[in-house]
């Protein structure tokens, strides 16, 4: 009987049952995308803020104090302690918990240097120029075991370093080098020109390949592949700092807590979640005589900024549901409103209230079913589409976002449908069959 | 005669014109919010990028060394670093009146600025001595600067505190410092030494490079080494959008003309990046919002042409133009469109103060503007709503009368 009521009505009156439909659609496939965007939009924004660059910086434990201003160490070669790259491909390689999250690194050696003589011209007066080499890897294809390889390198981790127009990268394997513009400035170095480094042993003589804009103080130094610079400095295969870029999770009450302090229970919830903090602890257990620090600047910063844009986000997605609800709330009423004569007729052959309301809500929570379902299946695309063209990657469905949004449309459809319903039982059944 | 129609035909279907109003006020307020939201958070967001730090520096002009330590390495293949001499020195620096002449650019409300020098310093630890790099500040400023810096002890807030210093966490794990202990620091060697005495007031924990500083007041570093009325660089911190920066970056190097005054690209560029998503997200939620109340009003006029039937036989069966018609039903739309608009607009108001209110605990400014533009959107919504009711031009008031 119910099936047949509902049935006949969805036959009589396709045009309407398409209109509410559509409109149930059209809103639970914005709930969805809006929803589906704002739960990834941690992540999202996480990965915008490695624009940021670095956020983690892992040196030698045991290390003389660096002599550091800006990105620049000025320690002699014979100070200090340092790192194997050799180790290097274990943070991403299978063994290492937060692999996926380390978005890029770059190791480096800074040198002092000599560079009196600059090969197709003298010094400037005949002075020495003293300055810093830094070796590096720029865009370095790292073998990480299984036959897999990760590219890494300051492209990742100083995304904002800028080589000035008409010059390119040095390769990682050959002689060359990119000077910083104040140095280029000052030394009155052009792209093409040659570097002669004075050293004892083997002196590599390095092409000037482009022109470095950092706005850092890597404006004034060279750049060069870091095995150069493990050459000058007479240390084969070694690193003195790391700089590591990591798609982390703002800090909450739970993150900033010392760890020292935590229950156990606490502690796991803690080591496993990808706080910035607990990513340092675990390179720190991975890499062996290191100590991991994240750089407070970034981190905090990135913390606060995110917490501040996730909230703004949630809100205006609530926004957004609230004006979907209410939209789509007012077209179910419709639905409910136009079959007032229905409701008298039912009334007239002896229907109860409760009778008659059972039915149209049925009604309703079938549409409901048809239109969130359409619209859930629309929003996951909505949602791809919104985030490729935002963010420029897409967002993964969220398979969770089907009952609720399924909940969300009958819900919706049912106190849409309640109000114009209660309306209807308290009318006589003659006057409106009458057509009053 | 019009107007009484017009009445009429909103007073008899209210229940169903009430229905596209509250679709078209809900989405009125959304839109309001979204768009005063979308006008404030440029200027919100990018005052929590402050929290960065500082997003210009001023250095004496880019043909000079920005680099102030000069480390040598001999011929012998020896290499040994030592601190720069006066004369070495001297070109690259900029005199104290800098940041005074920032601070009192018209307009420089807001700025915030502070100067350093940075020089190296031995201190004796045991037997030998340890390099340090020492850095000269205004510590009332720089502290405002790096609000990341995470200090154990005291922190020192004011720039005339001459007696007591932070030092890095590095520093103080090499050195065995502990607040409250002292520090030697000695300059230059033999008879042009010079010595300082300091208090460890806090042990500074940044993870960046002040880890293996000593941070002090500015006239400490000066006179020890010599430098009186010099400093190496200016950190200025701009609030603003990006294009607000711009300019004052703009007035900046005019005011200082010689010295290089160059935004930081590391936060410019992450500040733009996120700005322009933000942008983008708002765009596209507003777009969403008004296909869906455009839909709801089509839904709802839909239903209301159907109703309208026996109407608008009458209507053309007592002689009445289809045009005059169409027009009461378009002014139908219209003053639906209007009204959603307005209401909507008032209820914006509150929920674009509710929105300020979470996601950045200050209430948004409401700006009048938006007001006209989203009630010309409303209507537009509205009558493009109203297409349903163009099926009534093909109504025969013959059919409609006899009943079918």
């Amino acid at each position: 009987m119910f099936l047949r009521i509902v049935t006949e009505s969805f036959a009589r009156t396709p045009r309407r049952k398409l209109l509410t439909g559509a409109a149930l659609a059209m809103g639970m496939a914005v709930a969805t995308a809006t929803l589906t965007i704002a739960l990834n939009v941690g992540d999202r924004l996480s990965a915008e803020f490695r624009t940021l660059g670095a956020n983690l910086l892992v040196t030698p434990k045991a290390d003389t104090l660096p002599l550091q201003v800006g990105g620049v160490d000025y320690r002699p070669v014979n100070a200090g302690a340092y790192l194997p790259v050799d180790e290097l491909p274990k943070l991403k390689a299978e063994g290492f918990f937060w692999r996926n999250n380390i978005k890029g690194f770059a190791p480096f050696l800074d040198v002092p240097l000599d560079v009196t003589d600059l090969a197709n011209r003298e010094g400037p007066a005949g002075k020495g120029l003293l300055v810093t080499l830094i070796g590096t890897w720029v865009h370095h294809r790292l073998e990480i075991g299984n036959g897999e390889s990760f590219e890494t390198g300051v492209a990742f981790t100083n995304p904002w370093w800028r080589i000035k127009n008409g010059g390119r990268w040095f390769e990682e394997d050959a002689d060359g080098c990119v000077v910083g513009e104040s140095f280029a400035l000052r030394a009155h170095i052009n792209v093409g020109d040659t570097i002669v480094t004075r050293n004892d042993g083997e002196a590599p003589q390095l092409r000037v390949t482009g022109v470095l804009s950092s706005g850092g103080a890597e404006d004034d130094a060279i750049l060069a592949p870091l095995f150069i610079a493990q050459k000058l400095a007479g240390e084969p295969g070694k690193f003195r700092r790391l700089m590591v870029s990591a798609v982390v999770k703002p800090d909450d009450a739970l993150g900033r807590r010392d760890p020292a302090t935590l229950t156990p229970d606490q502690y796991e919830r803690w080591y496993c979640s990808a706080y910035i903090g607990s990513i340092a602890t675990r390179i720190e257990g991975t890499l062996p005589g290191v100590e991991a620090r994240p750089i407070r600047q970034i981190a905090e910063g990135e913390g606060k900024i995110l917490g501040r844009i996730s909230a703004l986000l949630w809100v205006v997605t609530l926004a957004a549901l609230i004006a979907a609800g209410l939209a789509v709330g007012a077209t179910a009423a419709t639905s409910v409103l136009e079959r007032q004569k229905e409701v008298g007729l039912m009334k007239a052959l002896g229907a109860s209230n409760v009778l008659v309301g059972t039915f149209f809500l049925g009604e309703q929570i079938l549409l409901a079913l048809i239109g969130g379902g359409l619209g859930y299946s629309g929003g996951v695309f909505l949602a791809r589409w919104l985030s490729l063209s935002v963010f420029g990657v897409t967002s993964p469905a969220r398979v969770v976002l089907l009952p609720v949004t399924l909940g969300l449309a009958i819900l919706i459809s049912v106190i849409g449908s309640l109000i114009p319903l209660r309306r209807a039982s308290r009318f006589e059944p003659a006057p409106i069959l009458r057509g009053e | 005669m019009f107007w009484r129609i017009l009445g009429q035909l909103l007073r008899s279907s209210r229940g169903r014109l009430a229905v596209a109003l509250i679709a078209l006020a809900s989405g009125a307020a959304v839109t309001t919010a979204l768009i005063n939201l979308n006008l404030d958070a440029e200027s919100k967001v990018s005052a929590e990028f402050r929290t960065l730090g500082a997003n210009v520096v001023v250095l004496p002009h880019a043909n000079a060394s920005t680099s102030i330590i000069e480390v040598k390495q001999s011929s012998a293949g020896q290499v040994d670093s030592k601190a720069p001499d006066k004369d070495q020195l001297a070109a690259p620096l900029m005199n104290n009146s800098v940041v005074n002449r920032i601070q009192a650019l018209p307009s420089s409300e807001g700025i915030v600025s502070a100067p350093i020098l940075y020089i190296v310093a031995n201190v004796p630890s045991g037997e030998a001595s340890q390099q340090v790099i020492v850095a000269g500040t205004w510590l009332d400023r720089a502290t405002q600067l790096a609000p990341w810096w995470k200090v154990a002890g005291d922190t020192i807030t004011d720039r005339s505190d001459l007696s007591r210093c932070l030092v890095g966490r590095s520093v103080a794990q090499q050195l065995n410092l502990a607040p409250g202990s002292s520090i030697e620091l000695n300059y230059g060697d033999g008879a042009a030494n010079r010595n300082a005495s300091l208090t460890v007031a806090g042990i500074i924990n940044s993870g960046g490079q002040e880890d293996s500083q000593i941070i002090t007041n500015l006239p400490v570093v000066q006179t020890l080494a010599g430098l009186e009325g010099r400093i190496g660089l200016v950190q200025v911190s701009i609030p603003g959008t990006p294009t607000e920066i711009e300019s004052a970056i703009a007035r900046i190097s005019a005011a200082l003309p010689g010295l290089d005054v160059r935004p930081v690209p590391q936060i410019a560029q992450a500040e733009g990046r996120l700005l322009d998503r933000i942008r983008g997200l708002i765009f596209f939620m507003v777009t969403l919002i008004l296909v869906l109340t455009g839909l709801c009003v089509f839904a709802s006029m839909a239903a209301l042409a159907m109703e309208r039937r026996p109407d608008v036989g009458l209507m053309k069966a007592i002689g009445g133009p289809m045009s005059r018609v169409v027009r009461l039903f378009l002014t139908e739309a219209g003053t639906l469109g209007l009204a959603g608009g307005l209401l909507g607009y008032v209820a914006g108001i509150f929920l674009s103060r509710w929105i300020g209110q979470r996601a950045f605990n200050v209430a948004i400014s409401v700006r009048p503007e938006v007001l006209p533009l989203v009630v010309a959107l409303m209507v537009a919504e509205s009558l493009a709503g109203a297409l349903p009711l163009r099926l009534l031009s093909h109504v025969r008031p013959a059919e409609i009368l006899r009943g079918e």
